[in-house]
């Protein structure tokens, strides 16, 4: 293995966190999609480092399973964006709070 | 042929229900005559029928009514010696007064709902007497106090009225409760309501449970009776029509107490105490009876408490053991005080719808038929020699004399006191209704009719009472007199304790009754031949309203009877029930609102809300991993 494991960890560990800050941080709805997909990939980032620190696929499997769930999530997700936006024409995740008790 | 008895109840019964089922429906002539018809026919066959009380009387039962253990009540009659008269009377006075209330009633627009009470009552009234156990008696006993009701509300729409018919119903519910702890308590220990069966019986109770049911039939007489302490509610209950004053509040119902008690006299006269009591009750509201009367001033009202006072003489006749002169009295009283309310509701109307005695005056010269009808009545009621009243007060009067120890003789010197009232507040009525000038007679207008001539119906109804009244003396003439005693005989043991008493006293006592009578006109005449406007002091204050007793039940029990409503209404139901609710829903709410307030609706709180929650795991995940080495 090239890189070190640590490293791989590190790597994917900044990934996940820079991820959440934007999901967090963002009020943008598309934005906020986008630090999710960091996170998935934060941590498809490790599974895979996982797999080929002990030269087994699961990890790989899994991964492969990740990407196509997060592409179909992210087709779902970005169909309710167009038709929130639609709605009240803005893309602000403050403005949908018709859920406040 | 005994089961035709059953008819005397049907028809009335049939009578009632027609008319308050179609009534409005059929013309008035109709719905009266069929009233009147009803009656009249359940008169004439109680008449024919008679002999079937002679000897020990005839039962019919026709079913069982209630069956359950030992329980078995039925629809049975009891046709006796004590109960043929009752229901004869009951009857008859009953046609009468049916028939005067044609007249009566000629403009009023509920008839239907007027002669269906009146003929319902007749069929209740004639259950008391002719039932032949408590139960049904008992029935009869509500019955007639629900038809007093109706009737004495029957211009419902002045809530003066209504609240009259209430009145006397509550009060008189009083007493029912009392008849119904008897009833109970006969039960429990004698296994029976059969009222021979319990008369028989009534030797193997315990002395103190004599006097204990013989207080509570008391108890319940005295409620119905309208005697002391429970007699509030009769000359409220003037708030009725005349014909139901006639014949509900003069001549049958309130005297169901009295025949209640002679019905059980065997059985109450067990008990000395409980017959001294009675003795007492009765002496007591007839004085009280007789100074009210003093001093009313309308005429249905000196009516109604002379009636209460007249009733008094008949407790007091069962309570001196005399069953037979109470019933002598119940009889003559029911025809002559009939006559009297007939009569002034004929006075009443011919003064114009005026009630105020002291506003009528000079009605002699209006009509003599009325006058001399009334005068009839009131000789009877007055005690005037040779009247009916006269004799059968005299009994009474000689059977609580010739006693003779100190409690009878006191109870005596309260009724012959009460003779001479009587006698003073009869002819102060006579004088200031008929006598002199009319007075105030320029009646307020409006009032439609009162110039129309009285009805044949209501006028022509006066004599054969008039006769009833004045001759009823014969039906129980004293010993020395042709035909003497023919209630006494006939009625036999069921007519109480023999008076043993000596010519010479009695002689003597219709000597002191006469004079008292002599008396009481004396001073009447002296008093009221000519009209003086009536004193305004406070005895005559205190005699008109009753002696306060009004006042008094007000502070004694209606007055903390509200107060303990309004605790409970405010007190309790709105503050600690409602209140405890109100709290509790409050507490929920507040408590609510405050979990809302985390549901943010934000999307950016609930990430950061799950972010710190993940945090907040993997924290604990880590300490723990560290922690646990």
């Amino acid at each position: 293995m090239i890189v070190p494991f640590a490293h791989v960890l590190v790597v994917s560990a900044v990934m996940f966190v820079l991820g959440l800050g934007a999901v967090l941080l963002r009020r943008n709805l598309i934005l906020i999609l986008i630090g999710v997909e960091i996170m998935l990939n934060g941590v498809g980032l490790a599974l895979v480092g996982a797999s080929a620190l002990w030269q087994r696929a699961d990890g790989q499997v899994l991964v492969v399973f990740l990407m196509a769930l997060t592409a179909a999530e992210v087709a779902i997700s970005l169909a309710m964006v167009v038709a929130m936006k639609r709605r009240k024409g803005s893309l602000d995740a403050d403005v949908f709070r018709d859920l406040r008790g | 042929m005994a089961n035709l008895l059953y008819l005397l109840l049907l028809l009335p019964l049939v009578g009632g229900l027609v008319n308050a089922l179609v009534g409005m429906r059929l013309s008035r002539r109709l719905s009266g005559g069929l009233a009147v018809a009803a009656v009249g026919a359940a008169a004439a066959l109680c008449l024919w029928l008679y002999w079937l009380a002679d000897g020990q009387g005839t039962r019919v039962s026709l079913l069982a009514w209630l069956e359950s253990a030992d329980l078995r009540v039925g629809f049975g009659l009891l046709f006796d010696r004590l109960s043929a008269p009752m229901a004869l009377m009951v009857t008859a006075v009953s046609t009468l007064i049916h028939l005067y209330a044609l007249g009566y009633m000629r403009a009023e627009a509920d008839h239907a709902r007027f002669f269906a009470l009146l003929n319902l009552f007749v069929f209740a009234m004639l259950c008391i007497v002719l039932a032949d156990n408590l139960a049904l008696l008992f029935l009869g006993w509500e019955g007639v106090g629900f038809c007093s009701y109706g009737l004495i509300g029957y211009w419902y729409r002045e809530p003066k009225n209504a609240d009259a018919g209430k009145k006397a119903f509550l009060v008189t519910r009083v007493g029912d409760v009392f008849l119904a702890v008897a009833l109970l308590w006969l039960f429990a220990s004698l296994g029976t309501l059969d009222i021979d069966a319990l008369n028989a019986r009534a030797g193997a109770l315990a002395p103190a449970a004599l006097t204990g049911i013989s207080l509570l039939l008391l108890g319940g007489a005295v409620g119905k009776s309208a005697q002391l302490p429970l007699m509030t509610w009769l000359p409220d209950a003037m708030a009725g029509p005349t014909p139901v004053s006639a014949l509900i509040h003069a001549a049958t119902m309130v005297t169901a107490g009295v025949y209640l008690l002679c019905r059980l006299f065997p059985l109450v006269s067990l008990s000395a105490a409980g017959l001294q009591a009675i003795a007492l009750v009765g002496a007591l509201t007839a004085f009280y009876g007789a100074t009210c009367a003093l001093r009313q001033r309308e005429i249905k009202r000196v009516l109604a408490y002379s009636t209460m006072s007249q009733v008094g003489f008949m407790f007091l006749a069962v309570g001196v053991g005399a069953a037979s002169g109470a019933m002598f009295h119940l009889l003559t009283h029911a025809f002559f005080k009939a006559l009297l309310f007939m009569a002034a509701g004929c006075v009443i109307a011919l003064a114009g719808h005026e009630n105020d005695i002291t506003r009528m005056g000079g009605l002699r010269r209006k009509s003599p038929l009325v006058f001399w009808s009334f005068l009839a009545g009131a000789l009877c009621l007055a005690g005037v020699p040779l009247t009916g009243g006269f004799f059968s007060k005299d009994a009474i009067l000689l059977a609580a004399f010739s006693r003779g120890d100190a409690f009878h003789w006191s109870v005596y010197g309260l009724g012959a006191l009460t003779a001479l009232l009587t006698a003073l507040y009869t002819f102060r009525l006579v004088y200031l209704v008929f006598a002199g000038e009319a007075r105030g007679g320029e009646h307020p207008a409006g009032h439609a009719g009162h110039d129309q001539p009285l009805p044949r119906v209501m006028r022509w109804t006066l004599p054969p009472l008039a006769a009833l009244g004045l001759a009823g003396g014969l039906l129980n003439l004293p010993a020395g007199w042709p035909m003497a005693g023919l209630l006494d005989g006939w009625l036999g043991p069921l007519g109480g304790a023999e008076v043993r008493a000596s010519h010479a006293l009695e002689l003597t006592l219709m000597g002191v009754a006469t004079a008292l009578v002599l008396v009481g006109w004396l001073l009447a005449r002296r008093w009221y031949a000519r009209f003086r406007p009536p004193a305004q002091g406070g005895l005559d204050r205190f005699l008109l309203r009753g002696w306060m007793a009004d006042r008094a039940y007000a502070w004694l029990w209606v007055k903390p009877y509200l107060a303990v409503g309004w605790l409970l209404h405010r007190g309790v139901d709105e503050r600690l029930i409602d209140g405890g609710l109100d709290g509790a829903a409050r507490g929920i709410g507040r408590g609510g609102r405050l979990v809302a307030a985390w549901a943010t609706g934000r999307l950016s709180s609930y990430l950061t809300a799950l972010a710190l929650g993940l945090g907040a795991m993997l924290a604990y995940f880590l300490v723990r991993q560290w922690a646990g080495g």
